[in-house]
């Protein structure tokens, strides 16, 4: 058991690790723009003073890019800081759609590296489950990740839920699957580890070419106050 | 003479406001916005420097550089990057940047690397072409 715990431990920080990195890089790319177009501000107001006219709709582009800039870096931030909170509470009611989309927000950086293309079939009625929402959103970014590795060709991995509310699961498809990848799906330490804790399970599906997480009947998930963090996709 | 550089980056508003900035210094920019559109760009053109993102979609900077240098040894790369660490910055010297600058990079040290990697390159090829000549004339002599 603290074997265990010590793997969940160490996959937690390595998943925060991750996501924090990839979240701050995005800030540092609309700093550098920010820094750059101030830098051109500099270059005209010097210009100026040597007699050069100041346009005023170049000033104004200079302000409007700046301020693009600023709100990415503030829409980062939030869900930055959103993504800490996700380790405020040891077990919580979540919607599954909107964990999802939120950890595909979290991650869009990391899935635009790789040029995948997701995309999501929204659930009938939503699908809650109680468990610990750090851990949550960390098996639901391994997911992603397997998924988008496994994927080839166009590259295009599909999202989708059961529609059994008392069942709830996630399910990950990819319209072309490398060879061999589907035989070795989540065997690791740390993915165990992070399954049993949360108490779900992997399942291919029929067509071979995904995999869904699956969570058991036996237990009642209701919803609580403290569900609606998420945001909507898009 | 003017420098004659290529903007590597993925970041669109990064790329226009960078090539604004260096047009104003006199500098000739051309701007790509993955590592295989670069690498198409220099196949038909040549540069003084590269200043290219680290992390982009597709073609890592890692792989982008080997390519580029496997393709054009003579090419001086700057390698642009949110965070860089020393282990990178290492393997990354060794397959032969020529510099590393950490994103917001000072425009005017950046300036001052493009100058040094145009001069640079100017020995490079100098050498080069005297290493050609020095062949044909080996050839014709013996």
């Amino acid at each position: 058991m603290a074997k265990d715990e010590n793997i969940l431990a160490q996959e937690g920080m390595r998943f925060f690790g991750r996501m924090s990195a990839s979240a701050t890089h995005e800030i540092k790319n609309a700093l550098a723009t920010i820094s750059e177009n101030v830098g051109l501000m500099e270059d005209l107001s010097m210009m100026a003073e040597k007699g050069h006219p100041l346009s005023p709709e170049r000033i104004n582009d200079i302000s409007q890019r700046v301020n693009r800039q600023v709100q990415r870096a503030d829409r980062v931030l939030r869900k930055l800081n959103r993504f800490s909170h996700s380790l405020d509470l040891s077990t919580e009611s979540a919607d599954l759609e909107k964990t999802v989309c939120f950890v595909l927000d979290l991650a869009s950086r990391l899935i635009d590296m790789q040029e995948v293309t997701v995309e999501l079939t929204p659930p009938v009625s939503p699908l809650m489950v109680v468990n610990n929402l750090f851990y949550l959103e960390n098996m639901i970014w391994r997911a992603i990740e397997t998924a988008c590795g496994a994927a080839e060709g166009e590259k295009q991995v599909m999202i989708s839920f059961g529609t059994d509310s008392a069942a709830p699961s996630i399910w990950f498809s990819m319209e072309t699957v490398k060879d061999n990848v589907m035989n070795d799906l989540f065997g690791s330490k740390e993915d165990r580890a992070i399954m049993a804790y949360l108490d779900i399970s992997i399942e291919k599906n029929i067509e071979n070419n995904g995999f869904g997480l699956l969570w058991p009947r036996h237990k009642r998930y209701k919803e609580k106050d403290n569900v609606g963090k998420s945001i909507a996709c898009g | 003479m003017s420098e004659k550089v290529l903007l590597v980056d993925d970041e669109k508003e990064f790329l226009e406001i960078m090539s604004e900035r260096m047009e104003e210094r006199g500098m000739e920019v051309t701007t790509a916005e993955s590592a295989d559109q670069a690498l198409s760009i220099i196949e038909k053109e040549s540069f003084d420097a590269i200043i290219m993102d680290f992390q982009m979609p597709g073609m890592d900077g890692m792989e982008a550089l080997k390519a580029i240098k496997n393709k054009k040894p003579e090419l001086q790369i700057i390698l642009l990057t949110g965070y860089a660490t020393v282990e990178k910055t290492v393997e990354a010297m060794k397959i032969g940047a020529t510099d590393f600058l950490e994103k917001p990079a000072d425009f005017e040290a950046l300036a001052e690397k493009i100058k040094k990697a145009k001069a640079d390159k100017m020995l490079i090829v100098e050498k080069q072409t005297e290493e050609k000549i020095k062949d044909i004339l080996k050839r014709l002599g013996g």
